[in-house]
């Protein structure tokens, strides 16, 4: 149940129960009130009858004579004689308890029901011998109760529904500060990080949502603050590869000319130009890296999307590599719409990366999902594998391959772009295989059978 | 051939590179003097970087185009997109990007400059009130010539070589600029936005050289 149901109910139940109380309260003073009220006066009534009856000695006489008062009834006995007032009551009619009063010779009264009416009956002997009995008619005091009872009955349903409907209103002022505060909760978890509260009063809410709005504060400027830190590291990255651009480009200049004059050297200076040669390739190399991962970090990278004929550019990217005797090309034709530069590119990092780690023969299938490369190097061991796309990792710190540190996350910045999923399954011992899952890709030719 | 490359690293291996490759080299290290000695005449193609000092290397570009058709290669930053689509705009025939390698530097030169030599193939052709002379490298549109570059005249040689016939971003890519593989489909249509501000009556609705979405362009004869 939830909390606003929960205090709707006790304030309903609360009122409810106070004002029954209450009703039944007053009820029964006044019911009380009411009919002792009625037996005094039926009981001074029945003296003053008394006082008259020495005046009649004919028992007949005198109950005519209480007839023509005419707002009770008369049945009185004398000897074995009864006379009555009324054909609606009889000796029968009178209680056996207020006889037994009469007959101890005392003033009694009882209450009772003849044919549906409610009766006072009073009873008292007179000095003659004859037992007079009175019946006060009492269907007006009763009428008047159940007016009463039927009143306060429904002033309490009354006030239960009002306080139901109060506690209702109350129980959503009272919580709107929680709700207000929950959907502040979300929207801060949905990254509106400048989300805050209103504070209103001074009361335990207002405290809340003051705490509440400095910790939005606090986390904003937290926030705020690594990703300030984050964009200078990534400009400072940029301004680095940029700056690497000049002199490597008249590096690679020279080592070019260098490469020309190799057979020439003296073998003494032959060996160190080669290295040199070999080192300024992977300078160009990282340095060209860390440029492109720059501008994935700047977003400054656009898709050209075309059609492409998948298995051909992969043929293509490995024969223009020179690996196309080391690399097993095969598949079906696949097409789809997609960056042919990025694709090439994602390829031939993951390519690049099975030989450096070790794979002797590397195999690349299209297929309908995409591309699937897989070598039968040593593998990568499970704890490294969902590492194995980020930025200078590496599976094994003694070993320094020759690559950058950056190809597959390079391959996997490309693969986002693309709207593709780059994969990894690896077996150690057996080698490991990368998955490039384009979107929806087409298979190129239908009927081979296998198309979904 | 004139190079300007404010960096005298580069400057000094980029002239030795393609000396050795059989070019007359003159090197500057500044916008305004690389301007002073490409109006001395004698240039018949530039290689520019686009920072320079004094005056960068689009401005160093428009003005080379407001006076003269030579062919133009910038050195751009691959980083600096941006770069590459202003240089093709102003009027250059190609880009090279840093860090470059010598070997592709040359190629790339020598790829604009055969572009720029008259071909001997083939006879004049007329068309569509065009009068295309491979030998004389001139086109003429009614009777007036128009002022190519190389890149935008061979452009205009084989799409009107083959009337009606569609040309793909990358087949224009081998034939005119000597890419054999995945070279930058902006080249062409800066090339063919070029070609058809001079050949075109209203350019913006072209009738001879006519865009065929999502493939290529074609060369629309006689309509």
């Amino acid at each position: 149940m939830t909390l606003r149901r929960r205090l709707t109910l006790v304030l309903a139940l609360a009122v409810g129960l106070s004002g029954a109380a209450l009703a039944a309260g007053s009820y029964f003073l006044v019911r009380h009130n009411l009919l002792s009220d009625s037996a005094d006066s039926s009981i001074v009534q029945t003296r003053r009858n008394l006082d008259v009856a020495p005046h009649y000695r004919d028992t007949g006489k005198l109950v005519d004579a209480y007839k023509s008062r005419g707002d009770f009834f008369t049945v009185a006995t004398l000897g074995g004689h009864t006379f009555l007032s009324s054909a609606s009551v009889s000796l029968r009619s009178v209680p056996a308890g207020l006889r037994a009063i009469v007959d101890r010779g005392e003033l009694g009264y009882e209450r009772t029901t003849v044919a549906g009416d409610r009766f006072l009956v009073t009873g008292t002997p007179t000095a003659n011998g004859t037992k007079l009995y009175f019946f006060f008619p009492e269907n007006g005091v009763r009428h008047e109760l159940s007016v009463l009872r039927n009143v306060l009955l429904g002033g309490v349903g009354i006030l239960v529904l009002l306080a139901a409907l109060a506690g209702v209103v109350l129980a959503r002022s009272a919580l709107r500060p929680v709700a207000r505060a929950s959907t502040a909760a979300r929207s801060l978890a949905e990254g509106l990080l400048e989300t805050r509260l209103p504070v209103e009063g001074r009361d335990e809410f207002g405290g809340w949502a003051q705490s509440f709005n400095e910790m939005a504060a606090a986390l904003e400027a937290k926030i705020a603050a690594l990703s300030a830190a984050q964009a200078r590291e990534r400009r400072f990255t940029a301004d680095v590869a940029h700056e690497l651009r000049t002199p490597l480009t008249a590096l690679m200049g020279e080592a070019s000319l260098l490469a020309d004059q190799l057979d020439r050297m003296p073998r003494e200076s032959r060996r160190p130009a080669e290295l040199l040669i070999a080192d300024v390739a992977r300078l160009r190399r990282l340095v060209e890296d860390l440029m492109e991962i720059s501008r994935f970090d700047a977003g400054a990278e656009s898709v050209h999307a075309q059609e492409v004929d998948v298995a051909a550019l992969v043929r293509a990217t490995v024969q223009s590599r020179g690996w196309g005797d080391r690399v097993r090309l095969d598949g079906d034709g696949l097409r789809v719409t997609s960056d042919p530069r990025r694709l090439e590119r994602i390829v031939a990092n993951l390519v690049d990366n099975a030989f450096e780690h070790g794979g002797s023969t590397v195999s690349v299938r299209v297929g309908e999902g995409g591309i699937e490369v897989t070598d039968d190097g040593p593998g990568i061991p499970s704890e490294h594998l969902p590492h194995v796309f980020e930025r200078f990792y590496k599976a094994d710190v003694s070993r320094s391959g020759g690559g950058t540190g950056l190809g597959l996350a390079i391959a996997r910045e490309n693969a986002l772009l693309l709207e593709a999923r780059l994969e990894v399954a690896s077996e150690p011992g057996a080698g490991s295989r990368f998955m490039l899952v384009l979107p929806v890709a087409e298979p190129l030719r239908n009927g081979d059978g296998d198309v979904a | 051939m004139l190079l300007v490359e404010d960096d005298a690293s580069i400057r000094e291996v980029a002239t030795l590179g393609l000396e050795q490759s059989g070019l007359r080299v003159t090197a500057v290290g500044d916008g305004r003097e690389g301007l002073d000695r490409f109006r001395q005449g004698d240039v018949d193609l530039v290689v520019l970087d686009v920072m320079l000092p004094s005056l960068d290397g689009f401005e160093v570009c428009r003005e080379i185009r407001r006076e003269s058709q030579a062919p133009i290669v910038m050195l751009t930053a691959r980083s600096e997109l941006h770069d590459v689509v202003v240089g093709l705009e102003l009027g250059a025939d190609d880009y090279v990007t840093k860090p470059f390698e010598l070997p592709e530097l040359v190629a790339r030169v020598k790829a604009v400059l055969r572009r720029a030599a008259p071909t001997g193939d083939g006879g004049t052709i007329n068309v569509a009130g065009l009068e295309i002379d491979p030998d004389g490298f001139t086109a003429r549109k009614r009777g007036e010539e128009l002022q190519l570059t190389a890149t935008e005249f061979r452009l205009l040689l084989e799409l009107a070589r083959r009337p009606k016939q569609v040309f793909t971003r990358e087949l224009l890519l081998e034939l005119v600029w000597n890419y054999d593989y995945l070279g930058d489909s902006r080249l062409v249509d800066a090339a063919v936005q070029r070609l058809r501000a001079k050949v075109e009556d209203d350019p913006k609705q072209p009738a001879l050289i006519k865009t065929v979405r999502g493939v290529g362009y074609r060369f629309a004869a006689g309509t």
